[in-house]
C-alpha cells in the first residue's frame, strides 16, 4: 500500500505559521483532530505521505523557536525548549553535565540528517512506545510545561504518553518545555538494543538515573522503552535500587527486577521474552557503567 | 503560499504548495537536480541538502518550511573549476561508482569537514550513516573526506 501511495501528491492541507504565541494560541482554537501541529517534521511528513495522519490545517511552529526553543539552566533547573533538535540537545555543555543519559539518546537518535530537524517535544507528542528521549526523561525525573490559552499545566514525562502514538495533550495544547533538575551529583546513563547501530527503531532501550555516596546508592530511577505501551518507569527495580549497596551484585538483582517491571509484545523486531532478558542486560549494563565512573572519579 | 529564502547564496521567491516537499520543490522547480529522491522516507539521505548549515533530508521538509531560511544543495559547495575539496577528494580517491547518493553524501561530508576537523574513521562514519550507498563499501568516501580534512 505505501509504496503505491507514495506516487500520489501528499493532499491538499492549509498551512498556517504563527508567528507569536498569541496568533499560535488562536489558530489552535477550535480546529481539535483536524489540526497538526509541525514541529521537526520527521514524523509527521512520513504520516503524512503514508495518509495516517491527513489533517485539513498543519501548524507550522517554525516562526517560534525563540519562544519555544533554547537549552539553559535557570535556578537549579535545566529547561530545554521543546523545539530544541536532538542536534542541539546532543552538543549542549548543559545536558552534559546534568543529563548524561539525555545525551547520549540524543546522539543515537536517527541519523545526523534526522537529529537537525527531529525535536524533544516532538519525539515525546509522538508519543511512541520506543521514544528514545523517554526513559533518559524519566530517569531523570523530567517534567513537561504544556501552553495553551488559559495558562499552563506540568506534567511528569509519564503523563505524557497515555498509550501508543497517543499523547496526553488537550486540544488547544502544545508543549513549550521539558525541565530537569540540574543536580551535579547525579549520574546517568543510556543505552539500547537495536537491529542496528545506526537509524533503527531501538527493541529495548534502558536509562539509570542515581546518587552514589558513602558506598550506597541514592534516589533511583530505572526507565525503559519499547517493553510497554509506553516508556515506563520501572517501579520495583528503581525502588530496589534505592538506598541499596552500591556494588555489582545488587546491580544484578535490580537489574532482574527491571525485567519483571516489564511487559513487552512480541513483534517483527523482538520476542516478549528477549526483550525481557533484554531489559535485564541493558539495566545491569548501564549500572555497572555509572558504578565504574564513580569509583574513577 | 510566497517563499523567500537563499538558494546557494541568492535570494529567491517562489510560490510553494505546503504538500509539496523541499526535495521535490529543489529538483522539478528550482533546477537543483543535484538532490535525488531515494526512499522518500529520511532514510537514504539521497536527498541531503543543508537548511541554515544543517544537513537535512529535504523529503521529510515540506517546501514553505525553509521561508527566511538558507539551502544549500551541492550544487552551492563548488563548481567543476573551483570544486569543494570534499569533492575534489572524491575524485582523487575514486569515490563514486553509480552516483546517485553522491550530491547528498557530499553535502553530509562537507558538514563533517566543516564541523567535525578532527573526527575519527568511527565518528565519520556515525555522522555519514544517514547516507546509504549501495555500490561501494564508503571506504573510499571516509578516505576522501580525510584527505580533504588533511588539505593534502
Amino acid at each position: 500500500m505505501k509504496s503505491f501511495e507514495y506516487l500520489a501528491p501528499i493532499p491538499a492541507f492549509e498551512y498556517a505559521v504563527p508567528r507569536t504565541l498569541t496568533e499560535l494560541f488562536e489558530t489552535l482554537e477550535g480546529h481539535g483532530r483536524e489540526l497538526q501541529v509541525l514541529a521537526g517534521g520527521t514524523d509527521l511528513t512520513i504520516a503524512l505521505k503514508e495518509r495516517t495522519s491527513t489533517p485539513r490545517t498543519v501548524v507550522d511552529l517554525g516562526r517560534l523557536r525563540k519562544e519555544l526553543g533554547g537549552i539553559e539552566v535557570v535556578d537549579g533547573i535545566l529547561r530545554i525548549g521543546a523545539l530544541a533538535t536532538f542536534s542541539q540537545v546532543e552538543s549542549s555543555p548543559f545536558v552534559a553535565r546534568y543529563a548524561n543519559a539525555l545525551r547520549q539518546a540524543a546522539a543515537n537518535v536517527g541519523t545526523l540528517q534526522i537529529r537537525s530537524m527531529a525535536t524533544l517535544g516532538g519525539n515525546l507528542a509522538t508519543a511512541s512506545p520506543a521514544a528514545d528521549s523517554a526513559p533518559p526523561l524519566i530517569a531523570l525525573g523530567a517534567t513537561v510545561t504544556l501552553l495553551s490559552r488559559t495558562g499552563t499545566r506540568t506534567l511528569p514525562v509519564q503523563g505524557v504518553f497515555t498509550g501508543p502514538k497517543r499523547n496526553g495533550l488537550r486540544p488547544g495544547e502544545i508543549i513549550s518545555s521539558i525541565e530537569i533538575p540540574a543536580d551535579g551529583e547525579v549520574r546517568s546513563a543510556w543505552t539500547r538494543a537495536a537491529v542496528r547501530n545506526e537509524n533503527a527503531l531501538s527493541t529495548v532501550s534502558a536509562a539509570v538515573a542515581c546518587t552514589i555516596s558513602d558506598g550506597r546508592f541514592g534516589p533511583s530511577r530505572v526507565a525503559l522503552g519499547a517493553v510497554a505501551p509506553t516508556p515506563i518507569l520501572a517501579d520495583r527495580a528503581s525502588a530496589a535500587m534505592t538506598g541499596s549497596e552500591a556494588t555489582p551484585d545488587e546491580a544484578g538483582r535490580v537489574a532482574a527486577l527491571a525485567a519483571e517491571d516489564a511487559s513487552p509484545i512480541s513483534d517483527i523486531r523482538a520476542s516478549a521474552s528477549y526483550r525481557k532478558h533484554l531489559v535485564s542486560v541493558l539495566t545491569r549494563r548501564l549500572i555497572l557503567q555509572v558504578l565504574s565512573e564513580a569509583m574513577a572519579t | 503560499m510566497k517563499v523567500k529564502f537563499r538558494l546557494n547564496g541568492e535570494t529567491r521567491t517562489d510560490e510553494m504548495e505546503p504538500n509539496r516537499t523541499l526535495c521535490d520543490y529543489l529538483h522539478d522547480e528550482a533546477g537543483a537536480t543535484s538532490v535525488k529522491k531515494g526512499c522518500d522516507t529520511g532514510e537514504c539521505g539521497a536527498c541531503t541538502v543543508l537548511l541554515d548549515d544543517m544537513p537535512v533530508t529535504s523529503c521529510l521538509v515540506l517546501a514553505p518550511q525553509i521561508d527566511g531560511r538558507e539551502v544549500v544543495t551541492a550544487e552551492g559547495l563548488g563548481s567543476k573549476s573551483a570544486p569543494h575539496p570534499v569533492q575534489q577528494e572524491f575524485v582523487e580517491k575514486d569515490a563514486v561508482q553509480c552516483g546517485y547518493c553522491i550530491p547528498g553524501m557530499i553535502v553530509t561530508l562537507s558538514w563533517i569537514y566543516e564541523h567535525a576537523p578532527g573526527a575519527s574513521d568511527a565518528e565519520i562514519r556515525r555522522l555519514m550513516s544517514g547516507n546509504l550507498c549501495r555500490c561501494t563499501g564508503y571506504l573510499q568516501q571516509v578516505e576522501a573526506v580525510k584527505a580533504a580534512m588533511k588539505g593534502t
